[in-house]
């Protein structure tokens, strides 16, 4: 009898960390295993304080340490932020988004905002060089639209100019492209580690 | 009644917030005796300190302080039958939670003395 509770027990346990373990896919594995280890002998002993592994002692333990997804985007995040005390690189940062946006609607939310970030910061640098290349098409254009009003394009220099097309910053696209490229790079990268620091707060202890 | 709700409310994110603040600070000051593993820091929180901590909390936390070299871990058999990990603050760790420490005493002191006019009003 006492043998079919703790199975019932273990099950329970088993459960908890099989979906914990999925939820915590993408991180590394080593890491995956630690922490199911970790967990399952924090759960066995909590569970088992009074010396027998009961199904309502693991009920207990396990609603202390909150749903598997809950448990699983904190580990996200603190890993997002661990990664970035070493690295800054916009790849790891976007890596480390994409778990977290797996997540998390606030994640994902960060992600697509880095995203925009990382791309137009690429999209000035990138610009900026190939004003080299082509120096006659390559730039900030203003170009009039048939309704009467303007769109700004940021334009590769690939292809004939625009028609009508005014180009807005001449060859002080190339410091201003790289200088400004740069700068929303880092911002971007800043506003992701501000973001995940800022939802690691709000999530760190229960709301009193 | 209103008013004082939304004051108590206000109240009560205040200390929150200011609970959180401490926490890394009060997981390295945990380990300064010697190695432990999650549930006995959690204890230690609870009985030597005010913090009421969520559970899935503190290990995220632990493996952030493990990634930052903060902390280590291993591994160690236990008469229960399973290992228990166990966490120890590194020279880095030591380092850091004295520093902390250093701050803490000298903003609480500070404080106090701006504070202590209000604790004779009382």
């Amino acid at each position: 009898m006492t043998m079919a509770i703790e199975n019932d027990a273990q099950q329970l346990i088993d459960t908890y960390l099989k979906s914990l373990r999925t939820k915590l896919r993408g991180l590394n594995r080593d890491d995956i295993n630690e922490i199911i280890e970790e967990l399952r002998s924090h759960i066995q002993d909590k569970a088992a304080s009074s010396g027998e592994l009961t199904v309502a002692g693991v009920r207990e333990a396990l609603a202390a340490l909150g749903s598997a997804e809950e448990l699983a985007r904190e580990y996200a995040t603190d890993a997002l932020l661990a990664r970035a005390e070493f690295s800054r690189s916009p790849l790891r940062v976007l890596d480390s988004l994409f778990r977290w946006a797996s997540l998390s609607a606030a994640g994902f939310l960060v992600l697509v905002s880095t995203v925009v970030g990382y791309f137009l910061g690429g999209a000035f640098m990138w610009c900026a060089v190939l004003k080299l290349v082509h120096p006659r098409t390559a730039g900030l254009w203003l170009i009039p639209l048939s309704d009467g009003g303007f769109a700004i394009s940021l334009r590769m220099g690939f292809g004939s100019p625009p028609i009508d097309g005014r180009e807005l910053l001449g060859w002080w696209i190339l410091p201003l492209g790289l200088i400004g490229g740069c700068a929303l790079v880092v911002l971007t990268t800043r506003f992701a580690l501000w973001s995940a620091r800022q939802y690691r707060r709000s999530h760190l202890l229960p709301q009193a | 009644m209103k008013e004082g709700d939304r004051d108590g409310e206000v109240a009560d994110k205040w200390e929150v917030q200011l609970r959180k603040g401490c926490l890394e600070l009060a997981i390295l000051a945990a380990l300064w005796g010697g190695k432990l593993y999650g549930l006995e820091i959690l204890r230690r929180l609870e009985s030597d300190s005010d913090l009421i901590v969520s559970e899935g909390t503190v290990y995220p936390l632990l493996s952030r302080l493990k990634a930052l070299g903060l902390v280590r871990s291993e591994w160690v058999e236990s008469e229960s039958g399973h290992p228990r990990k166990y966490y120890a603050l590194t020279a880095a760790g030591k380092h850091r939670a004295v520093e902390m420490a250093t701050t803490w005493a000298r903003f609480s002191s500070s404080m106090g003395k701006l504070l202590a006019p209000l604790g004779k009003g009382r």
